[in-house]
């Protein structure tokens, strides 16, 4: 993945104005098992923010109509980011959340990634420090066919209708497509891989999300009786037994969280948080516990007069983990305990569930200051211990209960005191300043609260059931409150206990019937072993898959230097784009034999489609001597690999038809008939003996060389440009077959091609003429005659007598300068190269100084009397036997 | 909720050896899909195979390459050797030539892996009982006397598969366990981190391997 530098403004062009692109970042898509590209941009408007998702046409996008944008994420009170690094783990996952909506994204780890995840962080802490109304997100109503939901439901489906039906309506494409590949018979669409999604390997963190999606396959519910309860005690000691308020159902409940505020109201509880009522009320609760159930305390937390204890039914004991609890301050300078929040959180079973009780503001009119205190207890308490840390809204399900302190105003407090009589609380309620500030989203977004049936619990004359009678004569007020957010929660019963009569504030409990997912564990280890097998099954099923149409490509007979092609179709036939590559055997240094060709020898191939591989068989001077002489074959076996897969051997066969090119001299002179006369076999025990069959006299030098110099003597001399000019490779091939298989026809071909057959078979034998060895002496000799001739006079045998035989014949040549136009210098030039041919060690590059010394080499035999040689008579030119 | 690592602790390499038609990659398939292949064809090359099994609470992913029987590509899949943490060794039970080059396959392996290679021989085919040719005690003699871990197993069946591929992946983790086995060494077949198949560009190890491609 490369970041086009210009992306940001691609994506830019695709907004509308007045919306900011912050921050751009490529990132991979987890879809099931598959990763697929996609681009992330966190966009602002008017101080608003939402995560848009990009899919582009291509990688990366080059303009903006390459772009759709396939959902967009409010950032609101719902959305979470978190990131899941699991140790070992090459790439950084980014858990996006938001409902039920859950994303996974991959990113590249560096600097782009922690720039990108940062913004969204402070995108969040810049949601929640927000004042004055949420956020609306009325810009995103456009985007609404994308969006996953669109705000202004967001809101009223949380009051009223259940998250799961708003969630239902608006599944988006994408979700769709997860829902597909979550099917047990999963089939990952073709196209969606071709797009560039890739398989992926057995990540924890995608395991963990294929895990979390599957939830509801492996738990089952179980629904636990909650009581919540709250009291302001007005800083005094326990007068009376509890059990009215704790044990007035029949049923016991199986958890109960209980709520104090003003525990205590002295200064040495406010300075030092260290008071003796925290131990009064304990055991006063301990004692007025419904008696049809055994409770345990899981936590008990304090801060100053703010008070929660958490109690489960022993039976349930086993199955709480993870408990954890913390405070938060917002009293004078922000921080001292007088007023704020405590809260317990803790899992049962597999729901994570947190209790929180507040005290916020005081004061009539400070409504307001509530609605911040309540955010602020929302953004500071994080429960530390967990990394990442846990804040109130990232569990399952939450309790808020406490002395909210919000009052019933802008209304004559006879006309509270009027309805209250009446028992209208309908009414009523539409002055309770909580009704109305959550009604404008101003606090406790997302809550819900039971229909109130009770009278207001404040503020009455202690120990009785009158309303404050003091100077104040405060107006009635519903306090104390319990509020409640997650799936799968219902009211039973939300009330007050005016019997006790200790403080100023009645008690207030709520009973819930909450579900909590319990996870089956045979069920579980079931899901996620076919989680784990579908890993397995898919990757087997992601590797590479190929079909070649042949596995053993078979050449009829192949003739020195003429080509010969087939084809092999390779289809990729699996899932996933293939690349192949004809890899090299262990020793080997090439992945083929040096007469074979590849093309292409790598490629690519995406599903469903074929690559045209094309295997040419070619033999000349380079592998000739090698199969003539039997030290190689016309057999090779390819290793055709996929990468990341599987590989296929394809066999490749051929016949040689052997031939005079390509062999040696001496063994050519042992060899009285055309070569494809002599049985198989016997060229290549010539080849390696160097003797004759049957002890027959060799010739002095090949006879094949003869043909053709004989041939151009007594045809050629006059030709202009002999040697210089190209034969025709029709005519080449012919003279190959004439000499090699022999004929009474005279040797075909014009005298060109015969001069270049000539070369040719000189260039092809196993040695040059001047043996390698002794080339570097010839150089450095190439200067002075007498010294090269001396090197010339030494060379073995049948090498010694081409080269004179065929100098006598470039003499003649030059003799008849005057017809044919050639020039000893040019002639010495083309032999020099030949009969002092370099190795083919791919060391040895052409090089202008030493071709001229090979020239000059040539050149003294050329035009010095070559008459005191001693030399077989058979070399002489002109008609002979 | 809580999860437990999922992640797989090591990779093993194994090979499958043994004579065409034994049924190397009918085991290699029962192995990795739970299924039985009745016309399956020769491989022609190394086919490739994985899966994630459990042992002692650790996941190790497997890496299993099914190597060509045929006599012809002997020489060229002698390449896939080296490397190999496992090595299975199959005969087929009713063919009695197949148990008799085991020796031949026995001395490649040795030669081309390292010590700490666990070598696993299988009798494959061992539903067949009444076409049977090779005993299960000549068998088990010849496992004993080479020190190799050995089972009758059949790919049709599926009996003893997994406990062929699971014992090997035991007996090469009680290897690590004890510090026989080296897992730094290039070629001990076990890799401590998760990674992509593949990666290779030529037959030979991985890190000693040029990249060169083809060039001919
Ligand atoms: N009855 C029976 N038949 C089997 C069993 N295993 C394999 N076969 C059959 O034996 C034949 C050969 O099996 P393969 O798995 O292709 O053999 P292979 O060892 O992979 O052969 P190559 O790829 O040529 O090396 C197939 O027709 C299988 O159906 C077995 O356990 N029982
Ligand atoms: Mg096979």
């Amino acid at each position: 993945m490369s970041t086009s530098q210009d992306l940001p403004g691609i994506i830019q062009a695709k907004l509308s104005s007045g919306e900011a692109a912050i921050t751009v970042h490529e990132a991979s898509l987890m879809q099931g098992w598959v990763r697929a590209s996609r681009i992330l941009a966190l966009v602002e408007h008017e101080n608003e923010c939402a995560l848009f998702i990009f899919i582009s046409s291509r990688m990366p996008p080059e303009v903006f109509t390459d772009l759709a944008i396939e959902r967009v994420i409010p950032v609101d009170a719902d959305f979470k980011c978190e990131i899941d690094a699991g140790e070992q783990s090459v790439d950084v996952y980014v858990n996006i959340s938001s409902r039920k909506l859950k994303l996974l994204f991959e990113m590249i780890p560096g600097l782009k990634t922690n720039n990108f995840v940062s913004e969204i962080m402070r995108s969040m802490e810049a949601l929640s420090k927000r004042r004055g109304p949420p956020p609306e997100f009325q810009w995103l109503h456009k985007y609404s066919g994308s969006s996953n939901r669109n705000s202004a439901d967001c809101v009223a489906s949380s009051l009223d209708t259940s998250d799961d039906d708003a969630f239902k309506a608006s599944k988006t494409e994408a979700e769709k497509m997860l829902d597909i590949l979550d099917s047990p018979d999963i089939v990952v669409p073709r196209q969606s891989i071709a797009q560039g999604a890739t398989p992926i390997a057995a990540r924890e963190s995608v395991i963990r999300h294929q895990m979390s999606m599957k939830e509801d396959d492996y738990t089952f519910t179980q629904t636990l009786r909650m009581f919540i309860g709250t009291w302001n005690v007005n800083g005094l000691p326990p007068s009376s037994s509890l059990t009215p308020w704790l044990a007035s159902d029949l049923e016991p409940p199986d958890i109960y969280a209980i709520g104090f505020q003003e525990l205590d109201l002295s200064k040495e509880a406010f300075l030092f948080n260290d008071t003796p009522r925290e131990e009064e009320w304990r055991k006063a609760v301990m004692a007025g516990l419904h008696p049809g159930g055994k409770y345990r305390q899981v936590a008990l937390v304090r801060l100053v007069g703010m008070m929660l204890i958490l109690l489960v039914e022993e039976k349930h004991v086993k199955h709480v983990r993870n408990a954890a609890f913390e405070t938060v301050g917002t009293g004078i300078m922000g921080k001292m305990g007088n007023k704020g929040g405590v809260a317990i959180r803790v899992e049962i079973h597999n729901t994570s569930i947190c209790f929180v009780n507040s005290h916020l503001a005081a004061h009539v009119e400070e409504y307001e200051r509530r609605n911040q205190d309540y955010h602020d207890i929302c953004s500071r308490l994080s429960f530390s211990k967990f990394a990442p840390v846990k804040c109130i809204k990232d569990h399952d399900q939450i309790y808020w209960l406490g002395d909210l302190n919000y009052r019933i105003t802008e209304v004559e407090i006879n006309t509270v005191r009027d309805l209250i009589n009446q028992n209208y609380f309908p009414a009523l309620i539409q002055y309770d300043q909580l009704h109305r500030q959550r009604s404008q989203n101003n606090v406790f977004e997302g809550y819900h609260e039971g229909a109130i049936t009770f009278k207001p619990t404040y503020k009455y004359d202690p120990g009785t059931d009158d309303w404050d009678s003091s100077e104040k004569n405060r107006a009635p007020a519903w306090c104390d409150r319990v509020l409640w957010r997650g799936d799968g929660i219902e009211q039973k019963e939300y009330r007050s206990h005016p019997i006790l009569k200790t403080s100023d504030h009645k008690p207030v409990s709520a009973l819930f019937d909450s579900q909590v997912r319990v996870i089956d564990v045979v069920k579980y280890r079931k899901v996620h072993e076919e989680v784990m097998k579908k890993l397995d099954k898919l990757e087997n099923e992601f590797l590479p898959q190929v079909t070649v149409d042949n596995t053993e490509i078979i050449f009829d007979i192949v003739r020195y230097l003429e080509p010969q092609s087939q084809e092999l179709i390779i289809a990729n036939t699996g899932q996933v784009p293939v690349q192949f590559e004809f890899i090299k055997k262990l020793d080997d240094s090439k992945c083929c034999k040096e007469w074979l060709n590849i093309d292409p020898p790598v490629s690519f191939i995406m599903p469903g489609e074929k690559c045209d591989v094309k295997l040419e068989v070619f033999v000349d001077k380079k592998s000739a001597f090698k199969l003539n002489s039997g030290v190689d074959k016309l057999y090779d076996i390819l290793v055709l690999h996929l990468e990341g897969g599987k590989d296929i051997f394809i066999t490749v066969t051929g016949n040689y038809e052997r031939s005079c090119f390509g062999s040696s001299l001496e063994a050519l002179v042992h060899v009285s008939v055309p070569v494809r006369e002599i049985p198989i076999g016997k060229l290549v025990e010539l080849e390696t003996t160097k003797e004759a069959p049957g002890g027959m006299e060799p010739y002095p030098i090949p006879k094949e060389i003869w043909f053709l110099v004989d041939h151009l003597y007594r045809h050629g001399l006059k030709k202009q440009n002999l040697f210089l000019l190209p034969g025709l490779h029709s005519e080449l091939l012919a003279i190959r077959n004439w000499l090699d298989n022999g004929s009474s026809e005279p040797l075909p071909g014009s005298l060109h091609s015969i001069a270049e057959a000539l070369l040719l078979l000189l260039d092809s034998t196993s040695e040059p003429i001047v043996p390698f060895n002794l080339q570097s002496v010839c150089l450095g000799a190439s200067s002075n005659y007498l010294q090269c001739k001396q090197i010339v006079v030494q060379l073995p045998e049948y090498r010694k007598n081409v080269f004179l035989y065929l100098c006598f014949f470039l003499q003649e040549l030059l003799s008849h300068a005057n017809e044919n136009g050639l020039d000893a210098k040019t002639l010495a030039t083309v032999f020099g190269g030949i009969f002092l041919r370099d190795s083919p060690r791919p060391s040895a590059r052409a090089n202008s100084t030493v071709d001229r010394k090979k020239a000059n080499f040539v050149y003294h035999f050329l035009v010095n009397d070559l008459s005191d040689y001693v030399v077989s008579k058979a070399l002489h030119l002109g008609p002979s036997s | 909720m809580s999860v437990g690592p999922y992640n797989y602790s090591y990779i093993f390499k194994y090979i499958i050896i043994g004579d065409m038609g034994v049924g190397k990659s009918c085991l290699l398939h029962q192995f990795t899909e739970k299924k039985f292949m009745s016309d399956c064809p020769h491989t022609i090359g190394v086919e490739f195979g994985t899966r994630i099994i459990e042992v002692s609470g650790q996941k190790i992913k497997l890496q299993i390459w099914d190597t060509a029987g045929q006599e012809r590509f002997r020489a060229v899949t002698r390449s896939y050797y080296r490397g190999a943490a496992g090595a299975l060794m199959v005969y087929d039970i009713t063919r009695r030539s197949t148990y008799n080059h085991l020796s031949s396959w026995l001395t490649d392996t040795r030669n081309l892996t390292n010590p700490s290679t666990v070598i696993f021989l299988i009798g494959n085919k061992c539903d067949l009982n009444a076409a049977r040719d090779v005993t299960y005690e000549e068998a088990k003699q010849f496992a004993d006397e080479n020190g190799l871990m050995f089972v009758e197993a059949s790919a049709k069946s599926g009996e003893n598969v997994e406990e062929a591929f699971l014992e090997t992946a035991k007996k090469i983790y009680q290897s690590i366990q004890d510090g026989r086995l080296d897992l730094n060494a290039a070629e001990s077949g076990v890799q401590h981190k998760p990674s992509q198949p593949g990666g290779r560009n030529t037959l030979v190890n991985d890190q000693t391997a040029s990249k060169d491609s083809c060039s001919c």
